[in-house]
């Protein structure tokens, strides 16, 4: 090493175990050249503890450490869930597939309580196996008497099956109910299914106290029998005899 | 260095203990402030901008002292490198007086009057070629392996030793020019 200042060495290649020991801060023999020991005390004054106005900016920085130190900024699985942050292309998708399935979801349970449109129920009643659609006659009772759409159950008797006009009337007058009827006939067979009727409805649907009207209904008209459908009054006598004489015609006796 | 209460306090300091995490920069901020003293003339921003990502990356760190002071010295190379381009894209901004130190030798008549203080010693070395200084302050002041080095600076652990041991022979003739040694 031409022009190394180091006395007796012609060449650099033999201080290199001397300068790594100067490197690793590890102490010089005692043999060693005064240059190399010069040298190892300026790295070891440069190595040393910290001089005034080197720690100037300690507040700031650990102000900085309060700042992050958090419970929310200083935990490892917080600084994870923030690099991991979906896209926003993902998160649209997402909020996408989660209405579709939203959407979904509420067309079936609309279905299978039976409040979509008629063809569209009869659509859903063929794909999804949801109740059919009712019949006009149910559609203008309901409209009639304001109830919601949601059917009752009717297969507990407890319950109260669904009062109406058809079901209570007596058997024999000629009407045979509608079809989608027949479960709730058959049953309440053989269990009065009028009196069952009645007897449970001023409790679920209570009617609001009269009132004093302008309008009074007339005398004959009664609560319990409002639901029965089963006139009465002084025009008409309930009867289960399937045959009803015409007026003017003669008696029945009188035919056998 | 902190030695083997190092894991201690660096769990102190991950779990939010401030007392730790100032131990931490106790031990470490003077070999960076000399460091980035050498590389960059903006050597106290850099220094707060290393701390702060160091900060931010303090909870997922793992490792030892000498696998921290590696990230550290990293994270400040990389922030250096930052201001130094941020600088060139501004060629209207004076330059610092310590940059204008940097281009020259010091006067050995000035640094023959001063003891042998860090300043003076860290003038010395800023007189270097910059590869061979910045080889020079990650082996001797931040304590780093040649290994470590190599990673840091982008080249081979030999060639990180041959470097090392060039700039010391240099650094021995320039003391010994200057008077700092005597």
């Amino acid at each position: 090493m031409p022009g190394f200042p180091f006395p007796g060495r012609p060449g650099g290649e033999h201080d290199e175990p001397l300068l790594d020991m100067i490197i690793a801060r590890r102490a010089l023999p005692p043999d060693a050249p005064e240059p190399m020991h010069d040298l190892a005390r300026m790295l070891a004054a440069l190595a040393g503890p910290a001089e005034p106005g080197e720690l100037a900016g300690e507040a700031a920085v650990r102000a900085a450490f309060s700042r992050a130190a958090s419970p929310v900024g200083i935990s490892p699985a917080a600084w994870r869930l923030g690099r991991r942050r979906r896209p926003a292309r993902y998160r649209a998708r997402l909020a996408t597939a989660l209405i579709v399935v939203a959407a979904g979801l509420g067309s079936v349970l609309a279905a299978y309580t039976d409040v979509l449109p008629g063809p569209v129920q009869q659509l859903a009643h063929v794909t999804v196996a949801a109740p059919a659609p009712p019949s006009p006659a149910r559609h203008s009772r309901r409209a009639s008497r304001g109830w919601s759409a949601t059917p009752r159950p009717s297969s507990s008797p407890a319950s109260g099956p669904a009062p109406s006009t058809a079901q209570a009337q007596p058997a024999g007058r000629g009407e045979s109910p509608k079809p989608s009827y027949k479960p709730l006939l058959s049953g309440s067979a053989g269990r009065h299914p009028t009196g069952v009727a009645c007897g449970v409805i001023p409790q679920r649907w209570p009617s609001p106290p009269p009132k004093a009207s302008a309008h009074p209904s007339p005398p004959w008209w009664s609560e319990g029998e409002k639901c029965t459908g089963i006139p009465s009054g002084p025009k008409a006598a309930p009867t289960l005899d399937p045959y009803v004489p015409l007026p003017g015609s003669g008696p029945r006796g009188g035919r056998a | 260095m902190i030695g083997a209460g190092f894991s201690l306090t660096l769990a102190s300091a991950q779990g939010g203990d401030e007392i730790a995490f100032a131990c931490l920069f106790r031990d470490v901020q003077p070999a960076l402030l000399r460091y980035l003293h050498v590389i960059t003339p903006e050597a106290e921003d850099v220094a707060g901008e290393t701390w702060l990502q160091v900060v931010k990356g303090l909870p997922g760190f793992r490792g030892g002292e000498e696998a921290f002071r590696a990230w550290l010295f990293t994270i400040a190379r990389h922030r250096a490198v930052d201001a130094g381009r941020f600088r060139s894209r501004r060629p209207d901004v004076p330059l610092a007086t310590e940059t204008l130190e940097q281009q020259t030798t010091p006067d050995a008549a000035e640094l023959a009057l001063e003891a042998i203080s860090t300043r003076s010693v860290v003038a010395l070395i800023k007189s270097l070629p910059r590869d061979q200084a910045e080889i020079i302050m990650l082996r001797v002041v931040a304590g780093l392996d040649a290994a470590d080095v190599a990673r840091i600076v982008g080249k081979t652990p030999g060639a990180v030793r041959v470097t090392a041991h060039r700039a010391l022979r240099r650094l021995a003739d320039l003391a010994e020019r200057a008077g700092v040694t005597h």
